[in-house]
C-alpha cells in the first residue's frame, strides 16, 4: 500500500509542474493587460504603466515564472493582483462554501441515484423503469441555470418557502469558525440562523446534485443489469437468499465499481466547475473566484486556483483508487 | 406523507423564528454585482463597489452637496480657500471629529493620510504628484502647496481615494480606521459585507443600524431578490457598461419596486482615429458626414428606450461647464448632407468600407448595429467587430482602428476630467484619449482652462473649447447614460451623485412594513 501511495505521489509532481507551466503560458497569452483590467475604463497610460511596474508585469516571462516557482517552493501562491491579499488566504476563505455545497450535492446524488438505479434494474423495462430513465435523462440534459430558475420560481416566488439566493439571511451574523455556515451558527448557539443557512443550501444542492444523481442512476442501472446476469448472482439466488439481499449486497458491490470512478471525477469537477450554480444562487465558492480571475487577468489567482484544483483532482482520483480496493479485494491484493 | 408533514412543520418553525420587523427596518440590504476591491482609500482605483463602501466608512475633506451635487461643501473641513494663483489650498478642519477608534482628527492626521494616499495609490499618482508639500499650520489648519495652478484639486479631495484614514499605528495590510457614518463589521468575500452604524459620528448617528452589501453577480437573480424583498436597493454600480432597460420595463408597472433616475457625466461616443493620416476618417468631411448620418433621436428614444440623454459635444449636459449653445449647433440626422460630404471627399456610395470596433454586451451590440444601419443609409459599409474590454483598450492605445465605440466616465467631478485626458495632444498615445494631433493653440487653451482659479473665467474657456473641438469633429458624440437606482418603496432619503455615481447611506432610512 505504501509503495502504491509513494508511486502515485511521485507521478503527481511532474503532472503539477506541467499544469503550472501550461496555465502560466496560457494566462499570459490571453489578450488584454491585467493593469488595464484592474484600473478600469478611465485610467490614463501613466496610471497603467505605474501599476504594471508595481505588479512586476514589465519583467520578462521567464523571470516571472522563475520567481513564481521560487515562491511556490516556500508554499507561497503569491498575492491576488485584484485584492492584494495572499492567494492561499483567498482560496481558503471560499473553499468551505464550495465544500459545503459539493459534499452535500454528492451525498444527495448517492442517496437518490443509487436507489433509482437499483429499482430501475430490478424492474427492468417496467413502467417504473421507463419513468426513472426519463427522469435521469432529464437530469443529465437539463442545464443548471434552467433548473435553478424553475426551482426559484416554484419554491421562492410561488410558494415562498426558500430564499432566492445567498448563503444566509443578511439579518443573521456570526463570526466564521469552520467556514461552514450551518455549523458556525450552531456553534454560536443560533439554531434559527443555522436552519436559515440550511434553507439557503437546499436549492443549490438540488441543482448541483441532480446532474450527478442522474448520472449515478444510469451507471448503477446498467452495471447492475450486467452483474445480475453473472454466475455468482445465480449462486446467491440458488442459496435461497432474498432478492434485496442478492441485489443490495452481492450484485451492487460489483456494480458500484464503475460508478465510484464517475462519482469521484464528478465530485472533483464540481469543486471548481459549479460556476453556473454559484453564480445564479450568489454562492461564494471557488468556481466564481476563478472565473473573476480570468476576467481580471489575475494571474496569481488563476495559477493558484488551477494548482489547488489539480491537487484536489489528484487526491480524489487517489481516493477513488483506494475505494476500488475496498470494493474489490482482488484489486487490493494485486496492488500489494 | 409523514416526512412531508415534518418538513412543512420545520419550515413553519423557521418562519416563526424569522428576524423581527425592527431588525429588518434597521437593516438596508444593497445588491452589488461584485466584491469591493479593497476597502482602503489608498488602494482604491475608482472601482465602484469599493469606492461606495469607502464613502460610507470614511469621510473626505470636501464633498459634493446633495441633491444636485453641483457644488462642493465642507465635510471634515469646515472652511477651505484656494489662493488667487491656484497654487495653495488652505483648509480648516471641524473641531470635535473623532476616528472610529476614538482618537481625535487633527491637521497632522490629515497630512499623514494625504501623503500616504499620494505614495501608495497609483490611481492618484498623476494628480497628487502636483502636491509640493502639505504644511500643518495649526492643530486644525493645514495648507497644501501645489507645483502648478490646479483649481481642480478641491474636486479631487472629494474623491473616495482621498478619504481620510488614521495612519498612526497602522500596520501593513491592516484595514485603516476612518471617521465615517458606518464601521466595518464583517467581510465575507464574494458573499456579503456588513457595516454597523457609528454611534459617535460627528454629523449624528445614521438612521439605519446596519448596511449589508450582498454580492449577487447574476442580473436576473438581483432582479428577483429586489422584487421579492431579498434586497432593498440595487444601486447604479453595475450600469457603467450596461443599461438595465429590461429591468426598467419590468418594474415600470410594479408597485413593489421604484426606479430612481439621475443624469450622469458618462459619455458614449464613436471615436475616430485622429492620429492616423492614412485613415479615411482623417478627412474632416468624412467625419462630418458620419456625424450627420446618425439618427440621434432614434438611438436615444428608440434603441435605448429613453433612459439616456443626447450628448451634444465634449461635455455632457450634466457638467457645470456645459455650454447650452452646443445644442443649437449640434449635428442631427441629415443623410442627404452626409452623402454630399462623402461625395466631395471622393467616396461615392459603397466605396468607403470601415470596421467598427466595440465592446461586448447587449447595449454595445444594439448601438453598433444601429450605427451600422445609419451608415449604410449614406453608403458606408461597416463591419462590426466586438471584443472584450482589455483587448479593445489595447487596440485603442495602439491606434489600430479607424472608428470604435467607446465611453468616458470621469473619475472626478470636473470638466477637466473629460477635456485634458481626452484632447491634450501630449496624451494622444495613451488610453482614454481622442488621439488628437499636436495643436499648440488648442493645447494651450486646455492647459489654461484647467489652471485658472476664477470659476466664471474657467466656464468661458470651456465654452470656447467645446466650440473649437466640435469644429474638428474628433468623435460622434452619442449619449449619456442616466444613472438608475432600483429600490423598495419603503427606502427613503436616497440621493444619487452624478460623478462619481456612488451613494452615501447616512441619511437613508426605511419606513413602515415591507409591502
Amino acid at each position: 500500500m505504501n509503495s502504491f501511495l509513494g508511486r502515485r505521489l511521485l507521478t503527481a509532481v511532474p503532472v503539477l509542474v506541467l499544469v503550472l507551466l501550461m496555465i502560466f503560458t496560457l494566462a499570459r497569452n490571453l489578450p488584454g493587460d491585467p493593469a488595464v483590467a484592474l484600473l478600469g475604463p478611465d485610467a490614463s497610460e501613466q496610471q497603467i504603466s505605474a501599476l504594471r511596474s508595481q505588479l512586476q508585469l514589465d519583467q520578462p516571462l521567464y523571470v516571472q515564472f522563475g520567481a513564481y516557482l521560487g515562491r511556490l517552493a516556500h508554499g507561497d501562491l503569491g498575492m491576488s493582483l485584484k485584492t492584494g491579499q495572499p492567494v492561499l488566504t483567498e482560496i481558503a476563505r471560499r473553499l468551505p462554501a464550495t465544500l459545503e455545497l459539493t459534499v452535500l450535492a454528492t451525498l444527495l446524488a448517492l442517496l437518490v441515484g443509487i436507489p433509482m438505479g437499483m429499482v430501475a434494474a430490478m424492474r427492468v423495462d417496467s413502467l417504473l423503469d421507463q419513468a426513472l430513465r426519463v427522469l435521469s435523462l432529464a437530469g443529465v440534459s437539463m442545464p443548471a441555470f434552467v433548473l435553478a430558475l424553475m426551482l426559484q420560481t416554484l419554491f421562492s416566488i410561488h410558494l415562498g418557502w426558500l430564499p432566492i439566493s445567498g448563503r444566509t439571511s443578511p439579518y443573521y451574523i456570526t463570526e466564521p469558525v469552520t467556514g461552514l455556515a450551518t455549523l458556525d451558527f450552531l456553534l454560536a448557539g443560533q439554531p434559527a440562523a443555522a436552519w436559515d443557512a440550511c434553507l439557503h443550501l437546499l436549492m443549490p444542492t438540488l441543482v448541483l446534485g441532480s446532474f450527478l444523481a442522474a448520472v449515478v442512476a444510469r451507471y448503477v442501472r446498467n452495471s447492475l443489469l450486467e452483474a445480475l446476469g453473472e454466475p455468482f448472482v445465480r449462486t446467491a439466488r440458488a442459496k435461497g437468499l432474498g432478492e434485496w439481499r442478492v441485489v443490495g449486497v452481492h450484485a451492487l458491490r460489483n456494480a458500484l465499481l464503475p460508478a465510484i470512478t464517475v462519482i469521484g471525477l464528478h465530485f472533483a469537477d464540481m469543486l471548481g466547475g459549479a460556476i453556473l450554480t454559484e453564480t445564479v444562487f450568489a454562492w461564494p465558492g471557488v468556481g466564481r473566484f476563478m472565473l473573476d480571475a480570468i476576467h481580471n487577468r489575475d494571474y496569481p489567482v488563476l495559477q493558484g486556483t488551477t494548482l489547488v484544483f489539480a491537487l484536489l483532482y489528484m487526491l480524489v482520483s487517489l481516493l477513488v483508487d483506494l475505494l476500488y480496493g475496498v470494493a474489490d479485494p482482488r484489486l487490493r491484493h494485486r496492488g500489494h | 406523507m409523514r416526512r412531508l408533514a415534518l418538513f412543512l412543520a420545520l419550515l413553519c418553525l423557521a418562519s416563526c423564528q424569522a428576524p423581527d420587523d425592527k431588525a429588518q427596518l434597521q437593516t438596508l440590504v444593497i445588491a452589488v454585482p461584485s466584491d469591493p476591491v479593497g476597502l482602503d482609500p489608498a488602494t482604491n482605483k475608482a472601482e465602484p463597489v469599493g469606492s461606495e463602501v469607502i464613502l460610507n466608512l470614511f469621510d473626505t475633506l470636501l464633498a459634493w452637496a446633495p441633491p444636485a451635487f453641483d457644488h462642493l461643501e465642507g465635510r471634515l473641513a469646515s472652511q477651505w480657500a484656494l489662493s488667487a494663483d491656484g497654487r495653495q489650498l488652505s483648509l480648516t478642519l471641524r473641531p470635535g471629529v473623532r476616528f472610529q477608534d476614538g482618537t481625535a482628527l487633527d491637521a497632522q492626521a490629515v497630512q499623514q493620510s494625504l501623503n500616504r494616499a499620494a505614495r501608495l495609490n497609483p490611481f492618484l499618482a498623476a494628480s497628487f504628484r502636483a502636491i509640493q508639500r502639505i504644511e500643518v499650520t495649526g492643530p486644525l489648519t493645514l495648507r497644501i502647496d501645489l507645483a502648478e495652478p490646479m483649481p481642480t484639486f478641491a474636486a479631487l479631495l472629494a474623491q473616495p481615494q482621498a478619504a481620510i484614514v488614521k495612519v498612526a499605528g497602522l500596520r501593513p495590510g491592516q484595514q485603516p480606521s476612518g471617521t465615517g457614518a458606518f464601521r466595518l463589521r464583517r467581510y465575507s468575500p464574494d458573499n456579503e459585507l456588513i457595516l454597523e452604524r457609528n454611534d459617535d459620528y460627528f454629523r449624528g448617528p445614521a438612521r439605519l443600524q446596519r448596511l449589508v452589501y450582498r454580492v449577487i453577480p447574476d442580473a436576473s437573480t438581483r432582479r428577483l431578490e429586489l422584487r421579492y424583498g431579498g434586497v432593498d436597493v440595487s444601486p447604479p454600480i453595475s450600469q457603467l457598461a450596461t443599461i438595465p432597460t429590461d429591468d426598467i420595463q419590468a418594474f415600470a408597472e410594479d408597485h413593489k419596486v421604484q426606479v430612481v433616475q439621475a443624469r450622469s457625466q458618462i459619455i458614449r461616443q464613436l471615436d475616430f482615429n485622429n492620429d492616423n493620416p492614412d485613415s479615411p476618417v482623417h478627412d474632416l468631411r468624412v467625419r462630418q458626414a458620419m456625424a450627420w448620418a446618425v439618427d440621434y433621436d432614434g438611438l436615444v428614444n428608440g434603441i435605448l428606450g429613453g433612459v439616456v440623454e443626447r450628448v451634444y459635444g465634449p461635455l455632457p449636459t450634466a457638467s457645470w461647464a456645459f455650454d447650452p449653445a452646443m445644442q443649437a449647433t449640434a449635428f442631427h440626422h441629415d443623410p442627404a448632407k452626409a452623402r454630399q460630404l462623402l461625395a466631395e471627399a471622393g467616396y461615392p456610395p459603397s466605396r468607403l468600407k470601415l470596421t467598427l470596433y466595440g465592446f461586448q454586451g447587449a447595449m454595445w451590440t444594439s448601438v453598433a448595429t444601429f450605427l451600422q444601419a445609419n451608415f449604410a443609409e449614406v453608403g458606408i459599409d461597416v463591419r462590426i467587430e466586438q471584443s472584450e474590454f482589455s483587448l479593445l483598450r489595447a487596440r485603442h492605445v495602439a491606434g489600430h482602428f479607424d472608428i470604435a465605440l467607446d465611453g468616458r466616465q470621469p473619475w472626478y467631478n470636473d470638466p477637466d476630467a473629460h477635456i485634458t485626458q481626452g484632447y491634450l495632444s501630449s496624451l494622444a498615445r495613451s488610453a482614454m484619449t481622442f488621439r488628437m494631433p499636436p495643436d499648440p493653440a488648442l493645447d494651450g487653451l486646455i492647459v489654461q482652462a484647467r489652471s485658472v482659479a476664477d470659476a466664471s473665467l474657467r466656464k468661458q474657456l470651456y465654452s470656447q473649447l467645446q466650440q473649437r473641438l466640435m469644429a474638428r469633429v474628433p468623435a460622434v458624440y452619442l449619449f449619456s447614460n442616466n444613472l438608475i437606482l432600483f429600490k423598495r418603496p419603503q427606502v427613503q432619503g436616497l440621493a444619487l451623485n452624478s460623478a462619481p455615481p456612488l451613494v452615501e447611506y447616512w441619511s437613508v432610512y426605511k419606513e413602515g412594513p415591507a409591502p
